[in-house]
Order: C-alpha cells, then sequence, then structure tokens
C-alpha cells in the first residue's frame, strides 16, 4: 500500500481587488447608460439592440456609445475615465 | 527561504494523498490542472528542490497572470515545473518567461483569451542555451529535447493553472495549436551570420536572455532555388504577406526564423541584418484590393485611417508598419527552408535577461543556485 504525501495545488490565489468604496447612485432623471463596443464585428448592433431593450424596461436619462480601437486590446484609458465620468453603469459586449 | 512550511499553512496551499502515480494524475486531471498530459505529481520535496534554483521570494509574485489574474509566485510556478517535468535547473527560465509575458506591451490578457491560435513562443539566448543544452538546430521546434520540451510545457501549465487559460472558458481559442502544448527553442547563434536577438536588443553577447513572442505555429517557407540574398528574401515574404494574418492588421512583430543556410545566402553579399530586414519588408505587401470588401471597409479603412481611409485597391498594405517591426533569427538545422511565424499581431515581444535579485545579470543558472 502507498503511503500518503503532501502535494502542492498549482492554482493560485487571485489577489483581491479593492471594493468601490462608494456605491453608485443613478441620478433622480434617469439612468446614466454607458455602452463599450469591444470592436469586434456585430459587436454594435447586439448593443443597439441591449440600449434599445433598455430604454423601454428603465428610466435611461442618457446613453454614451463607445468604441475600443480593437478587440484584442484593453480600453484605453481615456474611454475607461469618459465612462466613468458620464455612466452610472456601463455594459461590454462582444459578438462575432 | 529554506522550506516551504511557513506557506503550507494556507488550506489552499497542499493536499494528502495516497503517493499512488495513476491516482494522482487522475486526481490532478479532474480537478482540470494538466495539459491532457500525464504529470508529476509535485510533493513538497520536487517543488523545494525546483525552487533551489531561485533566489528571489518563493512567495512574492512576479506577475498577475489573465484572465484569472492569479498570482505567479515562485513556488506555484516550481509546481507547475515539476508537473511538467521540467530539470530544477531550468526553473529559472520558466519563471523568467512568465515575468517577461506579464509586461504589459506583451498583452498576454489577449493573447490568453483570444480566439485567435497564438501561444507564447520562447526565445533563449546566450550562454544559458548552451548549459541547458536547449535545441537550436535540427527539429528545433520539435520532440526530443527535455529543455525545451519542459520549459515550454511548464510555461502553459503556469497559464492554466494560475492564469486559468481554461479551453472554452478562460482560453476561447477556436482552434488551438500545437504550439499550446509547448513552445520554447534556443536561436541557433554559432551558425547566425549576424548579431543574435539579444544582442540586437542591447544586451552583451554574453548575456543570457529569454525573448517571449505571442506567436502561431512556424509556417515553412520551402526555397531550394534562390541563390541570392534578394531572392531569399522575396520568397520569404511572399509566404509571410498574406491577407488572414493578424500581423497585416495589427501591429505585431512576426518572426522569420532562417536555416543556417538561408541565412548564409542572405549574408553573402555583405547584407547586414537591418538592411536584410529593410528588403523583406520592401517586399512583404498586399494590394489593397487583395482583401474582401467587407474587410476593406469595415476592417483596413477603420484600423488604418490615415493611410487607408480612401486608399484604392492597388495601395500596397505591408505586413508589418516598421521593418524593425520584423524580429530576424537563425535556426535548425541544414536545409534549404526557413519558417515564418506569425503574430497575435496585438502583442510586443519582450526580452528580459536573466539575473539575480539584485539585478546583475548572470550568465548561467548554476549561479543563482542557492544564492
Amino acid at each position: 500500500m502507498s503511503k500518503t504525501n503532501t502535494f502542492i495545488i498549482p492554482v493560485a490565489p487571485v489577489r483581491q481587488r479593492a471594493a468601490v468604496a462608494r456605491g453608485r447612485k443613478a441620478a433622480g432623471t434617469g439612468i446614466r447608460f454607458g455602452v463599450l463596443d469591444n470592436g469586434k464585428a456585430n459587436a454594435d448592433h447586439l448593443l443597439s439592440l441591449l440600449v434599445e431593450g433598455l430604454r423601454a424596461a428603465l428610466p435611461v436619462s442618457s446613453v454614451v456609445s463607445l468604441r475600443k480601437r480593437s478587440a484584442a486590446d484593453g480600453a484605453d484609458v481615456a474611454i475607461l475615465d469618459q465612462l466613468a465620468a458620464e455612466a452610472d453603469f456601463v455594459v461590454s459586449a462582444m459578438a462575432d | 527561504m529554506n522550506g516551504l512550511g511557513p506557506l503550507l499553512r494556507d488550506p489552499e496551499a497542499s493536499f494528502e494523498a495516497e503517493d499512488d502515480y495513476e491516482r494522482l494524475n487522475d486526481l490532478y486531471f479532474e480537478r482540470g490542472w494538466s495539459d491532457g498530459l500525464p504529470v508529476i505529481p509535485p510533493s513538497i520535496r520536487r517543488v523545494e528542490k525546483m525552487l533551489a534554483y531561485c533566489d528571489r521570494p518563493w512567495d512574492k509574485p512576479v506577475g498577475l497572470i489573465p484572465p484569472r489574474w492569479g498570482e505567479a509566485t515562485p513556488w506555484r510556478l516550481a509546481a507547475n515545473a515539476v508537473m511538467a517535468g521540467c530539470q530544477p535547473r531550468y526553473f529559472p527560465l520558466v519563471v523568467l518567461a512568465i515575468e517577461a509575458m506579464c509586461h504589459e506591451e506583451f498583452n498576454l490578457y489577449g493573447i490568453q483569451a483570444t480566439t485567435h491560435l497564438c501561444a507564447p513562443l520562447v526565445i533563449v539566448n546566450g550562454p544559458v542555451a548552451r548549459e541547458l543544452e536547449i535545441n537550436c538546430g535540427h527539429n528545433a521546434f520539435g520532440p526530443g529535447w527535455r529543455s525545451n520540451a519542459t520549459i515550454g510545457r511548464a510555461v502553459r501549465l503556469a497559464l492554466v493553472n494560475i492564469g486559468g487559460a481554461v479551453p472554452g472558458s478562460g482560453d476561447m481559442a477556436t482552434f488551438g495549436s500545437p504550439a499550446k502544448f509547448s513552445y520554447c527553442i534556443a536561436e541557433n547563434e554559432q551558425a547566425s551570420p549576424w548579431e543574435p536577438l539579444h544582442v540586437e536588443r542591447g544586451f552583451p553577447r554574453d548575456a543570457s536572455t529569454v525573448t517571449v513572442v505571442g506567436a502561431e505555429a512556424p509556417h515553412n517557407v520551402n526555397d531550394h532555388e534562390s541563390a541570392t540574398a534578394e531572392g531569399v528574401l522575396r520568397m520569404i515574404a511572399g509566404t509571410a504577406a498574406t491577407t488572414g494574418t493578424n500581423d497585416i492588421a495589427y501591429s505585431g512583430e512576426p518572426v522569420i526564423a532562417f536555416s543556417p543556410e538561408h541565412a548564409a545566402t542572405v549574408a553573402a553579399g555583405g547584407w547586414s541584418k537591418a538592411e536584410a530586414k529593410r528588403c523583406l519588408w520592401d517586399h512583404a505587401w498586399l494590394p489593397l484590393g487583395r482583401f474582401s470588401e467587407e474587410n476593406i471597409e469595415r476592417r483596413m479603412r477603420v484600423k488604418f485611417p490615415e493611410r487607408l481611409a480612401n486608399a484604392g485597391p492597388d495601395t500596397p498594405v505591408p505586413l508589418v508598419q516598421r521593418p524593425k517591426d520584423l524580429i530576424f533569427i537563425v535556426l535548425g538545422g541544414a536545409g534549404k527552408h526557413s519558417a515564418f511565424i506569425p503574430t497575435f499581431g496585438a502583442t510586443r515581444s519582450v526580452t528580459l535577461p536573466l539575473r539575480r535579485r539584485d539585478g546583475e545579470c548572470v550568465h548561467s543558472v548554476e549561479e543563482l543556485r542557492g544564492a
């Protein structure tokens, strides 16, 4: 019969990210909605449908829609800053 | 550190099990800690032997591996290196390769998660390649050398286990690639008529370095006829400049691996590496009209508006943006073949030297042992 032994788990923990300190609240006039198109073909169509559906279901006061330069790269800091400033929540999507 | 003891207090660090090879392999496979091949069970003793070649703090991450952003600590990397079958002396190169991949310009998140079939290619330069017997000659991309096979495999296991590049969830590659099992070579510096890659990048010839490239598998260029530099380079350019490669649509750094014979032909006329790159770049282009209408309108004109917004079908589209974006290495054994290695495109290669914790470069891994 084999002896027991101790073996290392090769999966590493994920570093804990700081939680968002302040809760975001939608203004009384409605939700400021942001969409980030990742640049994939047809992502714009998918997001348009999403915006249309949200407008019908929720009090959306504004929509800011931005597109990444490329699906293969992260979003530019300027894009993230603009979304942070102008949107209460953001949906990013891909489509092929 | 002298042992793993303090690190094992974490209940997610280790587990007790019967020391039975088959059962342990079944367990690692069932938990998804595998590339599908059998692994060497990473016992404490084996992991500590691996870490004898690490002079960094064992619990300090050398980077965070996306898309899961797992902490790439030396001791977790060592577990993956044991599983891959690495000899302990290979371990410094595994750590260095992972560290290089975690540099932002490499875009490891994109490389790990993309539908594209890229995998990190590890290119070793300098004395360490000979010290560890990393194959740079015949069949360099193929099987037969423990160092090539297991260093590349350790990198892949770390990308899966620490980074979460699990097929179908973290790794969304449509096809994947055999290069995702292992992809590690050394440059054939002795057969090169030019300065090797690490010297071109500013390191001393006797430094040991690792370069990582987010690459596809190699594509062969068969040229048994060309007897001039321009002839060889035109044949390579014709193989490289194609509509479906990511490099032509992004800003990549594809690799040209010249066989020693092709490199000798190119260099015979006194061509420097830079001159050869310029010549290849001059020939590696396509007319815009070669792309489909949809790709011209939705992709090429959008990505390169300065040059292509209103360009006609005869407008040349270069494979890469600048001649210096071509990476030239010499590789392989006898034979009139070279290899074109396209990349993910949205990635830049990274070269790091083998060095001690204090930053001083070392020539061999033995210098790191127990430092």
